[in-house]
């Protein structure tokens, strides 16, 4: 299992991990997508969101996310634009 | 200035044991430079049940030695975006790098599809854009460590993931997500 970036998110990782790995193989690729696991998922991303702002990329991490690139031609173009 | 790549490599293993190997990639013994992988963002969209997650990888020591001075910290942070459709057994990838963004740009794509000569092969098409603003000369040289480092890592990743793709195979069986 990987390396959370705050050490002290790695436990809360490794369950949401373990939880989403079971789903995602168990359940999603067989047809079934209701979410599992969100209550971890919750926990696991503010712990996840606080180790971001210590490292001072949070706004990095905003900037970088601002346009979606799925959406409309980009993922059509797949970077071409 | 901009370069361009595009290749395509095939998996011997099938889709959904592809796709599950691209979640646990990290960590393995060719991408000793990652220190850690959180999931930052995930979701299944209502409309057309594809699941769309947004991860955050931290890598270290990827700067060459004569770049240190321009760049001080050596550590790297990349987003990695993707979106899987079980339906249509696709999933597409994106990965950049958003700290040294100034210095160089890597937008990589990958698309993951059922191999079209056999459904129990998976094929990957990666398509990356490489672009550079240094100028005074770095420029050449720094595209060039770019594409370098692109065919490198490459080659690390495809070792990564087949390494991961063998270690679900050990672990659950030869006839594990056979459909």
């Amino acid at each position: 299992m990987s390396q959370s970036i705050g050490s002290q998110c790695n436990e809360l990782k490794k369950e949401y991990d373990a939880c989403f790995n079971k789903w995602y193989s168990e359940k999603f690729l067989k047809g079934d997508i209701r979410p599992e696991c969100e209550e971890l998922f919750k926990k696991y991303k503010d712990c996840v969101m606080v180790a971001v702002k210590q490292k001072q990329i949070d706004k990095l991490l905003v900037e970088a996310r601002k346009d979606d690139p799925f959406t409309s031609s980009s993922s059509e173009n797949k970077g071409k634009s | 200035m901009v370069k361009f790549f595009q290749h395509t490599f095939k998996y011997e293993y099938n889709w959904d044991c592809v796709t599950l190997a691209f979640w646990l990639r990290y960590p393995n013994p060719f991408a000793s430079h990652v220190e850690s992988v959180d999931v930052i963002d995930r979701y299944i969209d209502p409309n057309t049940g594809v699941l769309r997650t947004t991860r955050l990888i931290l890598k270290r020591g990827v700067i060459p030695k004569w770049g240190r001075g321009l760049i001080k910290n050596s550590e790297a942070c990349i987003i990695e975006e993707s979106m899987v459709n079980p339906k249509n057994k696709t999933m597409i990838t994106l990965t950049k790098n958003i700290t040294h963004a100034r210095a160089m740009q890597v937008e990589e794509w990958q698309t993951y599809r059922v191999d079209p000569n056999n459904r129990e092969y998976t094929q990957v098409k990666t398509e990356a854009k490489i672009i550079s603003n240094f100028g005074w000369g770095l420029t050449d040289r720094v595209e060039l460590l770019g594409i370098k480092k692109f065919t490198d890592n490459t080659m690390k990743s495809r070792k990564g993931m087949s390494h991961v793709l063998e270690m679900i195979r050990e672990k659950r069986g030869r006839g594990f997500m056979t459909s």
